[in-house]
């Protein structure tokens, strides 16, 4: 591992722009977790759903993220797809209360992973099943399986539970994207 | 009609749900100002004595049922005021009540004021406690038959239905009080304030079984406005609203007797629109071009323009029992749900039908609009009483659909075909005929056409490297500013054929380098058909032999196109200075 990490630094990815991608539908805290990772004096308390997007910037273990952070709303989400060309992973988040739109939320990941951008692309998608702390919220289980996540095969995906409030949950996640995205970036150099 | 791709997400459908809804009894609304858009519906339980409850969906899921004191006619939701967090109120009418609920509590609560009895009604009255006889009560009986029943108010309607022995008892009961008529409230909608914003404050809107239909202040929910539908019995079943009651409004309203009334602005009576042959079943309102599709018993399906004329008809395949209107703001598309028995549901853009989509079983009623967070939800309730959400695929595209398939529609009658179409059937039919011939015509002026073409093409061709060459075609004029030793000249080139553009034109500056020093001495591509060239030339010093040579060349010519000669003016003064 040391010998690994000594090398990526000598290939100078420690320092790497990485561009990430936040979708799922409105309402379903993809500005919030975004905010939970910004520096303490740059965090917004209030957070107003989100018109086009925007774009944040915050550090992980070495890796400066640039974190694309879409609208959900339906008439914005036809943006997302021009982003897909240059991001080097994907966060998916599902409100996990919202299971009347489970549907549509299937419908948009299936959109997504038809993509001529992202069907012969191996990038890691990480999934956050939000809202965890809710009294009516779906299992993570139960997501991942209605949305149909074990067809995906070409691609290194997780799905964890999160609180985006709280922050619970977060950063297991972003430290399996993190990771990911390091193995991908590192591999491509070779 | 095929429909491979569905346009619809099948969200959640749920069989046995139990419902019983009739149309005009849901609605969609922001009832706790969450941003959330709940369902609320009244759930008529049709056992011994009708009973019904009013749910409330949040999502999938039932998170409040209340009992209602009757069976209401329907239901609406509007906001009555603007202070945050905005909450719009449920208005549900219930007999002569207009029950209002905010934040799903009771909240306000209208009566319809009591209209006066006829003469002859309230003479009967008064005497009937007095008579003990039989044959007088036949009398009076009769006279009461004598006013029409509709006028009449209930006690006297269910007078008329007892028989003659148990007539004392009934009387009895109303220890001599004089009946008064008070109708039932049979219809609601809502009009908008003064204001077209998504949330803005609308007043509600009422009719009555007796016709009246009443407009009630948005705050205190008192009689703003009064008018009776039209000057014959009507009973209004279906009201549809358009415009702002501050500015100019329309209420269209919908009568069992198969009239539609129209009350604008200040009318205290309305005018017959129009009417059908067949009982209507169900009318939507198309805001946009202002026309009301209606559907009529005997599956049909028409549409009628703001002045009431019928615009046209098409056969639905099954007997309609509900529409409703979809309209897609964003991409400005509105389009009329038709439920129909068997469970079919057609979209219709105008007359043309541009989706389809099943129910479990015959719809009772639909809905479209915002659900919980997603804008384009269609609910349906089925008469077996499943419960049945679609959403609206964010890609699904109508606009396009309904240019190609506007192949099948069904007309009963021709229509008179304008002029110009006229001249191009009569076109077709002659070409039909004459087949042979116009194509042989056809092929004779092509080739003419083509010969025409190489000709002038050969014609031109030679012509091409002399277009230059006839000078008079070409003009060059230049102008020399400035007082020295520095001077502009400015080259005017200009092209006087109307027919050949002058292309790869470049000039070349000649002078004696010993007098003047030019900024540049070939200017190239002047292209264009005007040109004007502008180039500073600083001239220095001073000669008597002060010429400057312009020759206008053209790409690959080995003539120049047109040269000058420029006389600069003397600098000699300035010696002197
Ligand atoms: N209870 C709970 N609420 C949450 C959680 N995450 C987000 N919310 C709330 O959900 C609402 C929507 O969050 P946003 O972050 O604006 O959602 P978004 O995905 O950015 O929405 P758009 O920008 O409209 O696409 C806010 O009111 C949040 O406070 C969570 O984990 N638990
Ligand atoms: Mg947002």
């Amino acid at each position: 591992m040391g010998i690994f990490q000594k090398l990526v630094s000598f290939l100078g990815i420690n320092k790497k722009e990485v561009n990430i991608l936040v979708v799922g539908l409105n309402n379903s805290g993809k500005s919030t977790i975004v905010n939970h990772f910004k520096d303490g004096e740059n965090k917004t308390h209030e957070i107003v759903p989100t018109v086009g997007f925007h774009i944040e910037k915050f550090e992980n273990k070495n890796l400066s993220f640039t974190a694309f952070d879409m609208s959900g709303h339906g008439r914005y989400r036809d943006l997302w797809e021009h982003y897909y060309e240059d991001c080097h992973g994907i966060i998916f988040v599902i409100d996990s209360t919202d299971t009347f739109r489970l549907i549509v939320v299937k419908d948009e990941l299936d959109t997504l992973l038809q993509h001529p951008h992202i069907r012969n692309k191996k990038i890691p998608l990480l999934f956050f099943a939000n809202k965890i702390d809710c009294p009516n919220a779906l299992s993570s289980v139960k997501i991942a399986a209605s949305l149909g996540l074990e067809r995906i095969m070409d691609k290194p995906w997780h799905i964890s539970c999160s609180n985006a409030i709280t922050g619970h949950g977060l950063h297991e996640g972003v430290e399996w994207l993190t990771q990911e995205v390091r193995q991908i970036v590192a591999t491509k150099k070779y | 009609m095929e429909f491979h791709t569905s346009k619809w997400l099948e969200a959640h459908l749920e069989r046995n749900a139990g419902l019983k809804t009739l149309p005009r009894n849901l609605i969609l609304g922001d009832i706790f100002g969450d941003g959330d858009y709940r369902l609320i519906l009244v759930d008529v339980d049709f056992g011994q004595d009708l009973k019904a409850n009013l749910k409330v969906y949040r999502g999938t899921g039932l998170v409040a049922n209340q009992p209602l004191p009757v069976l209401p006619s329907s239901l609406i939701s509007f906001y009555n005021d603007l202070t945050e967090p905005y909450l719009p109120v449920v208005g549900v009418s219930c007999d002569t009540d207009f029950l209002i609920y905010k934040n799903n509590k009771p909240f306000y609560k209208f009566s319809v004021p009591s209209f006066p009895l006829t003469t002859t009604e309230s003479n009967v009255w008064q005497r009937l406690p007095h008579v003990t006889d039989e044959s007088d009560y036949k009398i009076l009986l009769e006279k009461l038959q004598s006013v029409s029943f509709s006028t009449l108010s209930s006690r006297s309607q269910k007078l008329l239905s007892v028989p003659l022995n148990n007539i004392k008892e009934e009387i009895d009961k109303y220890s001599g009080e004089e009946p008064s008529i008070h109708p039932s409230i049979t219809c609601s909608t809502t009009l908008r304030k003064n204001s077209e914003d998504d949330i803005a404050v609308s007043c509600a809107v009422i009719g009555t079984e007796n016709g009246y239909i009443f407009i009630l202040d948005p705050l205190t929910f008192t009689v703003l406005h009064k008018a009776v539908s039209a000057n014959i019995k009507s009973s209004p079943f279906i009201l549809q609203t358009s415009g702002l009651y501050d500015v100019e409004f329309r209420i269209l309203v919908i009568c069992r007797e198969n009239h539609v009334c129209v009350i604008r602005n200040g009318w205290t009576e309305g005018k017959i629109l129009f009417r059908t042959a067949n009982a209507i079943i169900d009318a939507v309102h198309l805001s946009v071009d202002k026309s009301l599709v209606v559907a009529t018993a005997g599956k049909n399906l028409s549409c009628y323009s703001k002045k009431g004329n019928k615009m046209w008809t098409v056969k639905t395949i099954h007997e309609i029992t509900c529409l409703c209107l979809l309209s897609l703001k964003s991409s400005n598309t509105y389009l009329v749900g038709v439920g129909m028995r068997n469970g079919a549901i057609h979209l219709f853009q105008g007359r043309h039908i541009v989706d389809c989509i099943s129910a479990p079983d015959t719809p009772s009623a639909l809905l479209f609009g915002q659900m919980g967070q997603e804008e384009h939800v269609l609910i349906i309730i089925t008469i077996a009483g499943a419960l049945n959400f679609k959403i609206l695929k964010r890609t699904a595209n109508f606009n396009l659909e309904s240019q190609e398939t506007s192949g099948p529609v069904v007309e009963n009658r021709p229509l008179p075909l304008p002029k110009r179409s006229k001249l191009f059937v009569e076109q077709v039919m002659r070409e039909k005929q004459n087949a042979c011939d116009i194509h042989q015509r056809f092929q004779q002026d092509l080739i003419k056409m083509r010969l025409t073409a190489a000709r002038a093409m050969v014609h031109l061709k030679p012509d091409e490297n002399a277009a230059g060459n006839e000078k008079e075609l070409v003009k060059l004029s230049a102008r020399v500013t400035g007082l020295g030793p520095t001077f502009t000249l400015i080259l005017n080139v200009e092209n006087m054929s109307n027919e050949k553009p002058l292309l790869g034109l470049s000039a070349i500056l000649h002078c004696k380098t010993s007098l003047y020093k030019l900024s540049s001495y070939v200017i190239k591509k002047m292209e264009t058909k005007v040109l004007e060239i502008n180039e500073p030339i600083k001239g220095d010093n001073s000669d008597k032999n002060n010429l400057i040579r312009v020759f206008v060349i053209k790409k690959d010519g080995n003539q120049p196109v047109i040269t000058a000669s420029i006389n600069m003016p003397d600098t000699d003064f300035l010696d002197i200075l």
